[in-house]
């Protein structure tokens, strides 16, 4: 899958840009605040309905309007071309457009521009607490699998329509346990689906993380993960089910008492080890970086053998801090990905020129001002 | 903008607050309604005014209807022991379109949902368990016809529930793939849906 052409309107520093892509490599360079992250955010919305950066679209607007508009051309292997936009205004709220027709639901975008984004925020995956492990698991998994984002989202809403009940049932609780039996039976079937699927996507994905983190590194230190959800195997679907069933029924008087659902996927952890040891609480700086890299780089590569369209990859400012071999390593890698890469990156110091000069296959631009224009 | 009149401003007010409509549909609405003749827009006011007064629910299935009962309720070729349940009554229009179905309706009113505080009693569950009961209405076979959400589904689990006390068989609508479309167009979860109701061929 390929970005051809990007337009851009009042989006962050951009009042009117448009930008013709080439179908490798996109570089962009120049000053911190020139625009660069901006682009390939915008190209994120176009994938993923929502900026890879900002926490709400509001902040995404120009500062002196009150809408913000992108527009992009795509090319793909199923769909040969087609045109996505994305628009939204303070009053509206977001709409997406495929082809000028508007979307009933924006979920129904996701997996059509399969996306992987590697930026400096990624630290978090291993750092911070279980929510970033499983909403990295959620937004790739949801990529491949339109079913998957369908539970998700119904299993959320009868997540929520529980915990009401939970939260104001004043009566006794044998009536209560009636109540909720419409919701129990439906959050042990959506449930089971979503953690036979991540348990299915994990047992693939640590090969490929495997992998990336030693051609990453040049380590011999395994990288590995392990699933905790429910149960301890998740051999198949019946026995998830069944376990699930039993432990909504001997949690009732827990959950009774505090008032919310306590059994189920939202819980979920994934444990991250390097070698023996557990990395979220033991790992260094520099292994949380390069591990968190590792599974972005994983995610891509899987992508590609699980996919018909290869990802667009996007790299947000993450050379900076690497040194030459490492970016050595990851360049080479991304040149081995065969689809289409864009890069931000203050400096320019880590690129061969050669390599853009007088290339159709890739394109050099340096940003300012919200202004881009191509190198050579 | 300098307001010119007030009746037109109260006129759009109105207008926008219908579903749809803006603040610019509503004023263009408005405006186009001032240039039309008094006949046309008493009309027009006429036919609002009677559409609240005389449409009413049917006291036995729930739907609107202008006679109570309503025809379908009243019209003994439908008597045939199955009942459909829908979540409301747009739905029977749905289904009367389609000309299949020739038995009655029961219209819930809306789905079990507390986050909107709708419990089972707040929906027309009593009535259809009454309508089973009633020896005259000689009930056989309930239908369940609400959409395949969560709250339709529970809502549905919690119906069936209940009905299993009865002597009645309770089926519900098969989730399929719509006429007319290839596979390839077809979503993972409706293609995972039908065939997990697949029929035999
Ligand atoms: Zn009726």
């Amino acid at each position: 899958m390929r970005i051809n052409r990007l337009k851009l309107q009042f989006f962050r520093n951009h009042e009117e840009t448009e930008v013709q892509f080439a179908p490798h490599l996109n570089l962009f360079t120049g000053p911190n605040g020139a625009g660069k992250t901006n682009l390939i955010d915008a190209i994120h919305y176009l994938c993923m309905t929502r900026s890879f950066v900002a926490s709400s679209d509001q902040y995404v607007a120009h500062h002196d309007e009150k809408y913000f508009m992108i527009d992009g051309d795509f090319e793909g292997e199923i769909r040969s071309s087609f045109k996505v936009s994305c628009s939204y205004s303070r009053g509206e709220g977001k709409k997406i457009f495929v082809n000028d027709s508007p979307l009933d639901r924006l979920s129904d975008l996701i997996g059509m521009i399969p996306v992987v984004v590697l930026s400096p925020e990624d630290r978090k995956l291993t750092s911070e607490g279980p929510a970033e492990r499983r909403s990295f698991l959620d937004s790739m998994i949801s990529q491949i699998s339109p079913k998957y984002l369908r539970d998700l989202i119904k299993f959320r809403k009868i997540r929520k329509q529980r915990n009401k009940l939970l939260q104001e049932y004043q009566g006794p609780l044998s009536m209560l346990k009636s109540y909720l039996e419409p919701w129990d039976v439906q959050l042990a079937q959506t449930g089971t689906a979503i953690i036979f699927k991540r348990a299915q996507v994990l047992e693939k994905f640590k090969e490929y993380l495997a992998i990336q983190y030693q051609s990453i590194t040049g380590l011999n230190l395994e990288p590995t993960l392990r699933y905790e959800s429910i149960c301890d195997k998740y051999d198949s679907h019946e026995q998830i089910h069944e376990e699930y069933v039993n432990q909504i029924e001997s949690n009732f008087e827990k959950e009774a008492e505090r008032e919310q659902t306590i059994i189920g996927p939202h819980r979920d952890e994934v444990v991250f080890y390097l070698g023996d040891i557990e990395l979220r609480n033991y790992g260094s700086q520099g292994q949380h970086r390069l591990f968190s890299m590792a599974l972005k780089m994983a995610q891509l590569f899987y992508y590609s053998d699980e996919l018909d369209d290869l990802p667009i990859m996007l790299l947000d400012d993450v050379f900076g801090n690497l040194d030459q071999q490492k970016i050595d390593v990851i360049t080479e890698a991304l040149t081995k990905h065969s689809g289409q890469t864009f890069i931000t990156s203050a400096s320019e110091r880590p690129f061969d020129q050669e390599m853009f000069k007088g290339s159709e296959q890739n394109v050099w631009f340096t940003v300012e001002n919200g202004t881009v224009s191509s190198k050579f | 903008m300098q307001i010119t009149s007030e009746a037109l401003e109260r006129a759009i007010e109105e207008l926008a607050k219908l579903p749809g409509t803006g603040r610019k549909s509503a004023q263009r609405i408005a405006i186009h309604l001032l240039k039309q003749t008094d006949e046309h827009v008493s009309k027009l006011a006429d036919a609002l005014i009677q559409l609240k007064k005389s449409v009413t629910r049917c006291s036995v299935c729930g739907t609107i209807t202008d006679t109570d009962p309503c025809s379908i309720c009243s019209n003994h070729k439908r008597m045939n022991g199955v009942v459909c349940v829908v979540e409301e009554f747009q739905d029977v229009y749905i289904i009367e379109k389609t000309n299949e179905f020739r038995g009655r309706y029961h219209v819930l009113g809306g789905t079990i949902s507390p986050l909107e505080n709708i419990g089972p009693d707040d929906i027309r569950i009593k009535e259809l368990l009454d309508r089973i009961a009633d020896e005259d209405e000689s009930i056989e076979e309930v239908i369940l016809a609400l959409n395949p959400d969560a709250e339709g589904e529970a809502t549905s689990y919690y119906i069936n529930k209940l009905l299993k006390n009865y002597e009645i068989e309770i089926t519900r609508i098969a989730y399929g793939i719509p006429m007319g479309t290839e596979l390839e167009f077809i979503d993972e979860a409706t293609l995972s849906r039908a065939f997990a109701s697949r029929t035999s061929f």
